[in-house]
């Protein structure tokens, strides 16, 4: 027991160190990119209107200063540590003085449900008929299931989720194209407006599910393939134990754990957003903001974000690993 | 098992239920509702109305064209009643001898949406507060001029101004917005204007907000019960009782949309968007009834010279490269035949055509370049008829081209430069440039290398324009490259480019003054290499000759004849010396459906303003659209 405990502190040291670094990273690349949030602001001001030069050199000092921008990026990166140790993101630059924190939160719930809906359908469905196509390599209807969703496969997510858009949003139009509810919308809770999100929801879902299913499926087909091989598999056969029971017990179960790892792995990068699915089906969620935020300069923003995906992949990855030697004997601590 | 049937059976169920709900796109009335894009796309702090600070709220959800007025407009078409309005305003600017000094006569009777009347308080507080706090949009134009404002009485204001500025009133004039006036009694009562969102905006225009999604994808304005008591309700009672303006996505999705008749007005699209429309669509209305469809706006695409960077800074350079582009190309890989070509300093659209584009179409026919070695005309007034000629060879184009020269003049611009390689190379061996094999060296040895910044993905057509005019220039023997960068602007502020896609020319439209955009050119306004460049003069060129226009203009009356003639001097200028390669106008690929709605402008039927909904202006479409349906 004393040596997991030491293992969980080492991990957990690892941690820290992963996420101090990841946003130390973070924050100089964004501050060494060329876009200027100051020179996006005046661009965003005077782009269509009439504007004086000399207004505008006097409207790139105020903005500097007041964007706190003012100092080299070593001060700027101090400061920015010791604001973000006080839980404070800062105001983002291109949404000056809304909170980062607003900005981001407002958006993350729609990407966070959107994302675990679809990756823990799609990891169901994939592993369930990974397994069984693994298990059963002779049946005909999981051989047609499998090379129809490993064949989605390498079709690239961006027309995959246009000929859905075009399929249930045109040709039989039963699906809503944009949106997360239709336009003004009661957003009080109701079952009507449950039944709305849903419906919004359908088309990113299945788009995301289609294409995630498949590499699950031919993960968990792999590894069911290697396992019903082992000695353990054949003994239980010829012992009479029920194929279900074999195939639930003794090949799931050992399939299963990178596959976790690898479950884990995706809820954890849930917060890089689906900026395809954004765009394409109009869905809100963090995503968007992230290319606009890099567009803008906005470093606040994209650090936020970053931030953001930086600790829930590391904490993603803690999990597992802490967890790996408790779920699998195999695995020690040491 | 059975659980998993019953599962299995409840979410399929559930599924059925959440599709078999009607397919309407909103709980609005759809004939009373206009639907039209917002291409600011997502806004990403959609509870941030106030548009006096860049807080992330969006412009063009609606707010600044229902919602906002100012002192006047200046429609780029043609208005319904004239090209200038005076709109909070009562009457034109009145300035002063030596124009220090501009009175405002306001209009009577004008109501903010929760019943206060507007009055010259709000039109005094608008200024002082933006000049009190610098963090606010128009703070520091209004610093640098304002020394002075007063409310004389309720409906009269004084500007006194630092220095003489004739065209002051630009600031309150708009083009494609202004400064708006703020409501004195809203803002008086907060803190701090800067922190304060306007969470609940009230309005001084014909509508007022309604709803808007807390996940800033639409925005509903509904018109206001007492439309007349605002300056666009003085113009005529606005047909839709509610019009929202949405996140159209990418092109290929709200082209579906409108296909749909779920989109009323589509912002911009890509040219193939367009043509899938035209043939798809059976309820299509757009700017030009036949090709290229697309609405010219009063900006200038031009290739833009780094003028302090050598070999850039000799004209004779410039207009080699002028030379080698073969524009007939360019338009077909840009715009796909639909661009509104132009040759000289000012946007083929709006009255220009008339004032400018037509004057010096005569003058530049007979104008002559010297290259060193033989005098050339380069001018082609073909051009555009033979890019005309081309497509109508298309099937499903050949009964929309015009054969008429003034239609396609309209649609397809004047003339361009002729492509003229003997020419170009005579012009930079003048140069001190030599051909070495096939290659072109500079006078010190080293070859001639261009780079042309782009707009990545943002901007296609120019993407492809840019990248076709340096494989253009390769042909001839120069390293020409296009350089994608997703942002062109910030090396055109710093200098640091060679040449890029760009605009540096933006004028009104509707009206012949140049100074909108020919003021900032001055030299004054001309940074030193190494420094920032303020708008609008990214090419960094000075002249003497061209401070002389400027400073003339400066020195009369905003709507002096004597403007054209200094206009027309510009151009002349602009012409010999070729600062930048100017290309063609802002075609905006803007479209629009009349299953619900029809009324919208066109040319030359009733081009009453640029259906371009993201413009101030385009409030207008709101007073003449009518219901298509009973």
């Amino acid at each position: 027991m004393t040596a997991y405990l030491i293992f969980v502190a080492r991990r957990f040291g690892q941690l820290l160190l992963v996420v101090f670094l990841g946003i130390s990273a973070t924050f100089f690349i964004t501050h060494m990119t060329p876009v200027d949030p100051v020179a996006e602001t005046i661009s965003v001001i005077t782009n269509f209107s009439k504007a004086d030069p000399e207004a505008i050199e006097l409207m790139r000092k105020t903005l500097t200063e007041l964007y706190g921008l003012q100092g080299n990026v070593f001060e700027q990166y101090i400061s920015f540590w010791s604001r973000l140790l006080r839980g404070d993101l800062g105001p983002s630059l291109s949404a000056f003085p809304t909170p980062v924190s607003q900005i981001i939160f407002r958006a993350l719930p729609w990407t966070v449900g959107l994302m675990i809906s679809a990756t823990l359908i799609s990891f169901l469905i994939g592993n369930a008929l990974g397994a069984l196509a693994g298990y059963y390599r002779k049946s005909r209807i999981l051989k047609i299931v499998s090379l129809g969703l490993i064949g989605l496969q390498p079709i690239p997510y961006y027309i995959l989720a246009f000929i859905l858009l075009i399929l249930f949003g045109f040709v039989w139009p039963v699906l809503p194209i944009a949106g997360g509810y239709e336009m003004n919308a009661d957003l009080t809770l109701s079952f009507s407006l449950v039944l709305d999100i849903i419906r919004h929801s359908i088309l990113p879902a299945l788009a995301l599910v289609l294409v995630g299913a498949g590499s699950w499926l031919t993960g968990m087909r792999a590894l069911t393939s290697n396992i019903v091989t082992e000695d353990y598999v054949t003994f239980a056969e010829l012992g009479g134990v029920g194929s279900t029971r074999i195939l639930r017990s003794y090949v799931v179960r050992n399939a299963l754990v990178p596959q976790l790892t690898g479950l884990a792995m995706s809820l954890g990068a849930i917060f890089n957003g689906t900026v395809i699915t954004e765009i394409v089906f109009g869905y809100p969620g963090i995503g968007t903001l992230l290319i606009d935020a890099v567009h803008a300069g906005d470093y606040s923003l994209v650090l936020g974000l970053a931030s953001l995906s930086i600790v829930g992949v590391a904490i993603a990855v803690f999990l597992i690993d802490i967890l790996s030697p408790l779920l699998d004997p195999r695995i020690k601590a040491e | 098992m059975r659980l998993w049937r019953q599962l299995l059976a409840g979410a399929a169920l559930a599924v059925l239920a959440a599709t078999a709900q009607a397919q309407d796109i909103s709980n609005l009335p759809r004939k009373e509702t206009v639907i039209i894009e917002n291409p600011e796309g997502t806004i990403k702090n959609p509870g941030w109305f106030n548009i006096w600070v860049n807080g992330g709220g969006g412009l063009s959800t609606g707010l600044q064209q229902l919602t906002m007025d100012t002192l006047w407009y200046i429609d780029p078409d043609q208005g319904i009643n004239g090209t200038w309005y005076n709109s909070l305003a009562a009457d034109k600017p009145i300035y002063n001898a030596d124009f220090t000094e501009m009175t405002v006569k306001l209009r009577k009777g004008m109501y903010w949406s929760d019943g206060v009347e507007f009055t010259a308080d709000d039109l005094v507080y608008t200024v002082k507060t933006q000049i009190d706090h610098p963090g606010m949009v128009w703070s520091s134009l209004l610093a640098v001029s304002v020394d002075s404002v007063e409310a004389t009485d309720p409906y009269t204001v004084v500007f006194k101004l630092k220095k003489p500025n004739s065209r002051f009133h630009a600031l309150f004039t708009v083009r494609w917005n202004a400064i708006w006036v703020m409501p004195k009694h809203v803002f008086e009562k907060v803190g701090d204007p800067v922190k304060f969102d306007f969470a609940n905006p009230i309005s001084i225009s014909a509508y007022k907000l309604k709803n808007y999604d807390p996940q800033g994808k639409w925005y509903i304005w509904e018109k206001r019960d007492d439309w007349q008591r605002t300056p666009l309700g003085l113009i005529g009672e606005p047909g839709p009782k509610y019009a929202a303006y949405v996140d159209g996505g990418p092109p290929d999705k709200k082209t579906i949309a409108q296909l749909k008749h779920e989109l009323d007005i589509i912002h911009d699209n890509t040219p193939e968007g367009m043509f899938t429309l035209v043939d798809q669509s059976k309820s299509l209305a757009t700017w030009f009834k036949g090709f290229p469809y697309a609405h010219p706006d009063p900006t200038l695409p031009a290739v833009i010279f780094n003028t302090q960077k050598a070999p850039f800074d000799k004209a004779d350079v410039r207009w080699a490269l002028a030379l080698l582009i073969d524009m007939k190309a360019v338009d077909l890989a840009s715009y796909r035949g639909a661009a509104t070509l132009s040759a000289i300093g000012v946007p083929p659209t709006g009255i220009a055509m008339t004032t400018y584009q037509a004057p010096m179409h005569e003058w530049l026919k007979s104008f002559e370049l010297d290259t060193g070695k033989e005098k050339i005309k380069p001018y082609d007034p073909t051009i555009p008829t033979q890019i005309a000629d081309m497509l109508r060879k298309q099937p499903k184009f050949k009964d929309q081209i015009p054969t008429d020269a003034t239609a396609i003049a309209n649609q397809f611009g004047y003339g361009w430069w002729k492509p003229n390689p003997k020419a170009a190379g005579e012009l930079l061996e003048r140069a001190g440039f030599k051909k070495v094999g096939s290659q072109w060296t500079q006078p010190d040895g080293q070859p001639f290398r261009v780079r042309l910044t782009v707009e990545g993905d943002t901007r296609s057509v120019f993407t492809r324009a840019g990248t076709l005019i340096a494989q253009q220039w390769k042909q001839f023997g120069i390293d020409a490259k296009a350089q994608p960068t997703t942002n062109p602007w910030q090396p055109m502020q710093a200098g640091d480019f060679d040449t890029a896609i760009g605009w540096s020319v933006e004028t009104w439209g509707g009206d012949a003054d140049m100074s909108f955009f020919l003021d900032s050119w001055h030299s004054s306004f001309v940074a030193k290499p190494g420094e920032v460049q303020p708008a609008r003069n990214w090419q960094r060129w000075s002249s003497p000759e061209l401070d002389k226009i400027i400073e003339g203009i400066r020195g009369i009356s905003f709507d002096d004849p004597k403007g054209v003639d200094y206009g027309m001097d510009y151009l002349k200028l602009v012409v010999k010396e070729m600062p930048t390669i100017p290309m063609m106008s802002y075609n905006v690929f803007s479209s629009m459906d009349t299953t619900y709605w029809t009324g919208y402008p066109t040319f030359p039927d009733d081009p009453y303003t640029d259906p371009v909904p993201n413009w101030g202006n385009s409030r207008l479409m709101m007073i003449k659209l009518k219901p298509a349906q009973p």
